[in-house]
């Protein structure tokens, strides 16, 4: 079972997702990277049907890449999840839809101000304050609209993620054992050990 | 086949359960009881007949209304009835309002694995004097209520229900505060529009309306004796009193 | 001894009715325990328990047809159901709580039922799935429970009274029913908490949550939760556990039901309006709502200039 999180914070968007390839009931591989750099401030962690998530997922960075360099100017967070979520619109009315769900986090360095988008396969975009999908919504949203500070310190996000991640290990039946976190800030894209 | 079987296997399904249309409501007052339905008939889109009772006085202080599939209705109150006879029998005294309502669910219960496609709603006097409203699920699982509608059109009558007896989503005046129980007048008033609106807007509620009022002992008339088309059923005027008012709704 | 004088008596009614009843072979409605009134129970009395079957090959497949309102949306008879409920042991004793909504469909039924049923004044027993089911034999197993008292002159204890519960459901298992239970109290044995449901799981434990709405609960509960806990915080934990339920769950709300069981027994704490609870808070002194409590707070975080 897929589970990613979301969670901003004073400066920062984190960005959790698991780390497993599974077909039917095997693990393929428990260190899959599934969230993706789409420029300095950008990230994007997906899941979905396999092989549509990452021909979408690197559709887009290569889109996002060739805005860049045709306006020597980044495409800034608000704008790169209006295109993505267009881009799935149009992907559903075609014959072969992509089916992918979608975090959408970046640090927007013109304002300085953290950005999360969900958005999903059907082409609904919403900016919240923090998100979640697959099972792992189910537990952590109750749990992150009761700890959720917007102004924590990324030491106080990245424990109210643990909450999260804790809870879902706990709970969580088919629980990933394993998570990969990325943070975007004024400083850039990096990844986190928890 | 000339021999009147068939060549190929036949599925039949046994499918017991219809649907009459109706709706049912009951209010719950400080020392009196209102229970009302509607006499519409119908399955489907036609209209069986324009009066057929919903609503049965069982004591001379519960009332039954009973909505969903007639049928099942009809055998039901005729069985609570007369269980509430063998009790007349064995302690020469009536059921109180509040074991009728644990003999409901027992008997609704029972019926389990083949249940009366009933909505009940109970409606009297208790033994302190109060009224009562208990509503039940065709299985049993009842709660006693100040007010409840069921049938057709209780998504259209339980809101303004809601709104106007347990005052929901409206604000006292400065100063002041809604009240606990609505007098008779009011409350009639309530179930006359409540059925009249479910009327407009709802295809199997019409025809006629039934009434009942169940007062309890010792308190006067007073708030309907001035109506028309008011009867007493009470077989005693000492205990508490059972009246029916019988209205017109309309037939189109 | 009167039932015996009564069963081969040539006089009275219930020869009167023996006899019709061998006329009309009719067994249903002529029960002895019927014409008193056996705690309401009279069809349960005779000591086998009797439901009427319909006669058709499969009739569990019967009931789901006309009950189930998964298989089948506009099957008629809708059987109420969603929910949240949890309890909890720890230090001061178990807390319950539950929410107030039945759901028909998409319909809220009712917004006002009582999701914790009192089997005894020591003993707590909670509704999820049929509504029926959970009231019907919850108040059933009160009566078995006040007979083992009777019998062996002690309270029975809570293993006990879920074993009793779990053996009976299990007995109709595969018929349609539908519950999940947690059945709470205090015994010989402190604070005990077990869930039972009609599938005849029976599971002791220190915290369960039951229902539409219980990875909500467990989410806000799991994480609060330590044993040590005082009866305040414990309190104030199974309310919140409720309202985020009820906040993220659609099938769960209205209102929140508390119960506190200690060594002499339940107490009721009190009944709370989740939108009282979204805006104000139990006591006034501030909502449990989200955007209360970030009010005013901003991700940004500009470079100061001096």
């Amino acid at each position: 079972m897929e589970v990613s999180f979301g969670i901003t914070g004073k400066g920062y968007v984190l960005v959790a997702a698991d780390t497993t390839a599974a077909h039917s009931v095997i693990k393929v591989k428990n260190d899959v990277d599934k969230i993706i750099e789409l420029n300095p401030h950008l990230l994007m962690a997906y899941s979905g049907e396999p092989g549509d998530t990452v021909q979408f997922a690197e559709y887009v960075e290569r889109n996002i890449r060739l805005y860049q360099i045709r306006n020597s100017l980044p495409l800034r967070p608000p704008s790169a999840a209006s295109w993505v979520r267009k881009t799935l619109a149009q992907s559903l009315r075609s014959r072969s839809p992509y089916s992918v769900n979608l975090l959408l986090g970046g640090y927007d360095t013109s304002d300085y101000t953290p950005h999360l988008y969900w958005l999903d396969y059907l082409g609904t975009l919403v900016e919240v304050p923090f998100a979640a999908h697959g099972y792992g919504s189910y537990f952590a949203l109750s749990l992150l609209d009761r700890y959720h500070d917007p102004e924590a310190s990324l030491e106080e996000g990245i424990e109210t993620l643990k909450r999260c991640i804790a809870e879902i290990s706990k709970r969580l039946v088919v629980s990933p054992e394993r998570f990969k976190v990325k943070v975007v800030d004024k400083d850039g894209v990096r990844e986190i050990e928890l | 086949m000339p021999d009147g079987s068939f060549a190929h296997p036949q599925e039949r399904q046994f499918n017991p359960y219809s649907e009459n249309g109706g709706t049912i409501l009951a209010i719950a007052g400080a020392d009196f009881t209102v229970v009302a339905g509607d006499t519409r008939q119908s399955e489907g889109y036609s209209i069986q007949t324009r009066y057929a009772p919903k609503v049965f006085k069982l004591t001379d202080r519960a009332v039954l209304a009973v909505n969903g599939f007639a049928a099942d209705g009809n055998m039901f109150v005729k069985k609570v009835k007369q269980r509430l006879e063998w009790y007349r029998h064995a302690h020469a005294k009536d059921m109180p309002l509040r074991a009728i309502a644990r003999l409901i669910q027992t008997m609704l219960y029972a019926q389990r694995f083949f249940p009366y496609y009933v909505y009940n709603i109970l409606g009297g006097i208790e033994e302190d004097g109060s009224g009562a409203v208990y509503s039940f699920d065709p299985v049993g699982s009842y709660e006693r209520e100040a007010c409840r509608a069921a049938g057709a059109a209780q998504a259209l009558v339980q809101p303004f229900l809601d709104n106007q007896i347990y005052f929901k989503n409206q604000q006292p005046p400065a100063g002041s505060s809604h009240p606990v129980h609505l007098p008779l007048p009011d409350v009639l008033s309530i179930v006359i529009d409540s059925f009249t609106g479910a009327t407009e807007r709802h295809i199997e509620v019409g025809d006629g309306l039934e009434i009942f009022v169940i007062l309890a002992k010792g308190r006067s008339t007073q708030g309907f004796d001035g109506r028309s088309g008011v009867q007493e059923l009470s077989t005693t005027p000492e205990g508490d009193r059972v009246f029916v008012i019988r209205r017109e709704l309309k037939k189109d | 001894m009167n039932s015996l004088t009564e069963r081969f008596a040539t006089t009275g009614y219930a020869a009167e009715l023996k006899r019709a009843k061998d006329v009309l072979g009719e067994e249903e409605d002529g029960l002895d325990p019927m014409w008193g009134s056996q705690a309401g129970f009279g069809n349960l009395a005779s000591g086998v328990v009797k439901f009427n079957i319909p006669t058709v090959p499969d009739p569990s497949a019967f009931l789901r047809m006309h009950t189930d309102d998964f298989a089948d949306p506009s099957c008629r008879i809708k059987i109420k159901h969603g929910t949240t409920t949890l309890a909890f042991r720890f230090q001061g004793g178990v807390i319950v709580a539950v929410d107030s909504r039945a759901t028909a469909g998409s319909y809220v039924a009712s917004g006002t039922v009582k999701k914790v049923i009192e089997i005894n004044p020591y003993l707590l027993g909670t509704m999820a799935g049929g509504a029926a089911d959970c009231q019907y034999w919850e108040t059933y197993l009160g009566m078995q429970c006040r007979l083992h008292e009777l019998r062996n002159r002690e309270r029975i204890s809570v293993a006990a009274a879920s074993k009793y519960l779990s053996n009976l459901v299990y007995s109709y298992k595969g018929m349609g029913l539908s519950m999940g239970t947690m059945i709470c109290g205090w015994d010989k044995t402190g604070p005990a908490v077990f869930y039972v449901d009609s599938d005849g799981t029976r599971l002791k434990g220190d915290l369960f949550s039951v229902g539409s709405g219980s990875t909500f609960a467990y989410g806000v509960l799991d994480q609060g939760y330590r044993w040590d806990l005082t009866d305040e915080e414990a309190q104030e934990l199974g309310r919140r556990s409720i309202y985020a339920a009820g906040h993220r769950d659609a099938f769960s709300g209205n209102t929140i039901n508390l119960f506190h069981v200690k060594e002499d027994g339940w107490k009721f704490i009190g009944n709370y309006d989740v939108s009282k609870m979204h805006y104000d808070g139990p006591d006034n002194t501030g909502g449990y709502a989200y955007e209360l409590r970030v009010e005013g707070k901003s991700s940004a975080n500009p470079p100061v200039t001096q």
